[in-house]
């Protein structure tokens, strides 16, 4: 009989330790995150990094499991996310940060409309840099303006590789060669290596270790920032007219909303706030930081109003602007 | 230099490194086995494990696996005709049509062999190249890599079979290659090619389905309709046995062996080429070692020489393909991508310091694919005879099998509908081409090519102008792309040389 008892009161114990809370929402769930890449790139590992640490704040610890779906540069996870995938709170999607270009300049394929998604914000921000070769004598944007036939390897339009100095070169007076048709960013590193490209613009996250290693020294950046550049000159800064600054502008809001997440549009209300509160929390779990600083990823939360405003405002402007965006950047890999 | 080496090896047989490296053998082995679940993707899913262990340890579990990935992936190719991995298409051409001939234990025992052969000599043409590896890398830009395209493009003569109708034909699957590889947004201008409005098809085709459907299919087809088991109604007895005739033949024919590695390493080396090339460059200069006609015939019927060569190479490219990796931190394949993601989570820096301050780890690395593959080879060994009794088994109870594993493989390299009507096009192409007497080797040699050539064909004219045609190194390729190209006719005296303009 008091063997019955302690189990009777260890039972109700148990029961009452539980948060009841929305733990029912998500009790014995699978929550998905899609990807709209393949494994091992940058989308993916951010990815599996939040999905491992995500359960801890979600009442009721569902499941977490990672879906990759490649294609289109992300066009079709989005697609995905936005009409297909439920809204029950189960689904979250991730993807190119630059979809919120595909769908400016109207891309032939974009079904989805990013400020109808349930956002929950963004992981990182990531700086654009152009960074020049150590060995050239160029060190600051005013030394790089003298330079004639400035050659800058790149994966293609579409990419911050080639996009950002397209723009600053077209804006901002500057002598740029371009070479696209690189197949990977590693590709340009190893043409700077053989002295067939000067320079290389793209993410600072993936330079910076070039930087480090004393190859290349970042020169100009665009308007998001990060430790130890932001000395550097804005881009937008250096445009010679003002709707070079507007161009440099719209194309730097990718970087800002860099690792995006969002749910399905018209997500349960309930379910919303348990995932923005849970990512929220997630992107401050220690273990998450470890790791991240381990793998070198940068970790950034923007909430989820602050990325949907940025997005509201590139997708706001007139006809007329898009058309000149259009011309000057595109979307791609 | 030499102490590292030694020290390198020691490390590899600490025995919780042992114990990470076995663990990455057992999954890389049936990795490499089962057709779709690719070396590449697994190294993505295995990168979160690799916390908790020490450089060493996270290395030799990551490159265990991946090493023997290759290996393995000879054995679904030998017995289905399946390409367990994409690296490993090469083989089927005369290991399947070996075992269909009742021979499936001496091609796999010949595989398997080759394949070791191949590991070692990668690793240790990486060991020796260290010293000299940043000069031999950086010497080739853009204008050389469009030229090694041009020459593995030159090796479609050998690949056509003989005579001037088969040439032609062998060009037009080539070029028809080249066309498939255009599908997709192009990198130099942003602009869609051959999508048709799908977004399935922005990215291009993908390898793994277009491999399948263009061998595998067809092999199932003819299973189907020929009613049998794989190895027909032939004899049985060579069947088990063959095994060690195959390990001998590799010995038989050592000089071709060891030249195919050392293509297989020189093509790894390379950033950029990739895996899918060096098979096929091996298995053309297979080809060219036949010294008759008949015996060129031969080939695609059930040569030894035709498992031999690319059994070595996809196996000997892995050393190679980590030199761009370590050396200048810069991946040479997405595989290798995947490891660099796996240096900095270890806090390494790649680059100048693997050749030196971490040079002990480097040459532990070498290590592990050393031991890795030698491990693999030695179990494979006991138990390739019952494998090679899968080829007895009745056709229609083994075609759902393959049928399912070729669906799945497929799908798994997008995980989109669009992978299986691709491989279902390629299939029915490839059913055609056979059925119609069309060689398939050059059609996937062309695709496998067609971006890198373009690519560094744009990059070299934007970059250096019409001059990037006398480089040096540039002429030096051309005259051995020609020499590729008329190598059949040169060996082969009065046959007529109809159709030689290739390019």
């Amino acid at each position: 009989m008091k063997m019955l008892m302690i189990l009777f009161i260890s039972l109700v114990l148990f029961f009452a330790n539980a948060p009841s809370y929305g733990a029912s929402l998500y009790e014995g769930k699978t929550i998905t995150i899609i990807v709209g890449y393949k494994p091992g790139g940058g989308y993916d590992r951010y990815a599996r990094l939040i999905g491992k640490h995500l359960p801890k704040y979600i009442p009721g610890k569902p499941g977490v499991i990672i879906q990759n779906m490649p294609g289109a540069s992300s066009v079709i996870a989005a697609n995905h996310v936005f009409s297909i995938a439920k809204p029950d709170g189960l689904t979250i999607g991730t993807f190119n940060n630059a979809t919120v270009i595909a769908q400016l300049i109207k891309v032939e394929g974009v079904r989805f409309d990013l400020t109808k998604f349930a956002w929950l914000g963004s992981a990182a921000s990531d700086a654009v840099i152009l960074s020049v070769r150590s060995d050239l004598p160029y060190r600051t944007a005013d030394d790089l303006r003298k330079a004639k036939q400035f050659v800058i390897g790149t994966t293609g339009p579409g990419s911050s590789t080639h996009d950002f100095p397209a723009i600053l070169g077209e804006f901002g007076g500057f002598d740029f060669k371009l070479v696209p048709g690189y197949s990977s960013s590693a590709d340009v590193m190893l043409a700077l290596e053989r002295k067939e490209v000067d320079g290389r613009a793209g993410s600072y996250d993936s330079i910076k270790p070039f930087i480090d290693r004393g190859l290349v020294r970042p020169v100009i950046r665009n308007r998001t920032s990060a430790p130890g550049i932001e000395k550097l000159p804005v881009d937008e800064n250096l445009a010679t007219t003002q709707q070079g600054k507007l161009i440099m502008a719209v194309n730097a809001v990718p970087t800002q909303i860099y690792r995006p997440y969002v749910a399905p549009p018209a997500t349960a209300k309930d379910a919303l706030k348990i995932l923005r509160d849970a990512f929220a929390n997630v992107l401050k779990d220690k273990d998450l930081l470890a790791e991240a600083e381990k793998g070198k990823m940068t970790i950034d939360y923007v909430p989820p109003d602050d990325a949907l405003k940025v997005v509201a405002e590139v997708l706001g402007q007139p006809p007329d602007v898009v058309k000149v965006l259009a011309k000057h950047i595109k979307f791609g890999e | 230099m030499l102490n590292a080496f030694i020290d390198g090896l020691f490390v590899v047989f600490q025995w919780n490194t042992f114990l990470m490296m076995l663990l990455g053998i057992f999954l890389g082995f049936w990795v490499g086995l089962l057709p779709g679940l690719g070396g590449t993707t697994t190294l993505a899913l295995m990168l979160p494990f690799i916390y908790q262990m020490t450089p060493v340890e996270a290395f030799a579990f990551l490159l265990g696996m991946h090493s023997v990935v290759s290996t393995t992936g000879d054995i679904t190719s030998i017995l289905f005709g399946i390409p367990g991995e994409g690296t490993t298409a090469a083989t089927i051409l005369d290991g399947h049509a070996m075992a269909k001939k009742g021979e499936a234990g001496r091609a796999l025992g010949a595989a398997l062999m080759s394949s070791l052969v191949g590991a070692l000599i990668g690793a240790f043409a990486l060991a020796l190249a260290i010293p000299v590896v940043r000069p031999l890398v950086l010497s080739f830009g853009a204008p050389e890599l469009f030229m090694l395209a041009i020459v593995g493009i030159a090796f479609i003569s050998s690949l056509s079979g003989q005579g001037g109708r088969a040439l032609l034909r062998g060009i037009l699957a080539g070029l028809l290659g080249l066309l498939f590889a255009l599908v997709g947004q192009d990198p130099q201008a942003g602009v869609l090619r051959f999508t048709f409005g799908q977004l399935y098809l922005w990215s291009g085709l993908d390898l793994i389905p277009v491999l399948v459907g263009v061998f595998a299919i067809p092999e199932i087809i003819d299973l189907a309709v020929r009613g049998t088991s794989i190895a027909g109604e032939l004899p049985r007895e060579n069947l088990g046995r063959g095994v060690w005739v195959g390990v001998k033949d590799t010995f038989v024919h050592f000089g071709l062996t060891v030249r195919c590695s050392l293509a297989g390493t020189f093509i790894g080396i390379m950033p950029g080429l990739g895996g899918g090339v060096a098979q096929w460059i091996a298995y053309g200069q297979a080809v060219q070692s036949a010294r008759t006609n008949e015996e060129r015939a031969g080939f695609g019927k059930g040569d030894i020489r035709g498992v031999l060569g690319p059994g070595a190479a996809n196996n000997s490219k892995e050393g190679g393909s980590l030199i761009p990796t370590i050396a200048f931190g810069v991946p040479g394949s997405s595989s290798m991508a995947i490891l660099l993601g796996a240096f900095f989570l270890l806090g390494i820096m790649p680059g100048p310091d693997m050749l030196d301050k971490h040079l002990v780890l480097t040459f532990s690395m070498v290590w592990t694919m050393v031991v890795a593959n030698i491990i693999t080879v030695v179990i494979s060994l006991f138990f390739l005879n019952y494998l090679a009794k899968l080829t007895l088994i009745r056709g229609t109870v083994l075609i759902p099998f393959i049928l399912f594993f070729s669906f799945i493989g497929a799908y798994t390299s997008n995980n989109h509908l669009g992978d299986l009507l691709v491989l279902v096009a390629f299939g029915f192409l490839g059913y055609l081409m056979i059925r119609c007497g069309w060689p398939r080797a050059p059609l996937v040699l062309g695709f496998v090519l067609g971006r890198i050539a373009e690519n560094n064909f744009y990059i070299s004219t934007i970059r250096y102008g019409p001059s990037w045609t006398l480089r040096p190194l540039v002429l030096v390729l051309i005259a051995l792309s020609v020499i590729v190209l008329f190598f059949p006719f040169m060996r082969f005296k009065g046959r007529p040389l109809a159709g030689g303009n290739v390019q």
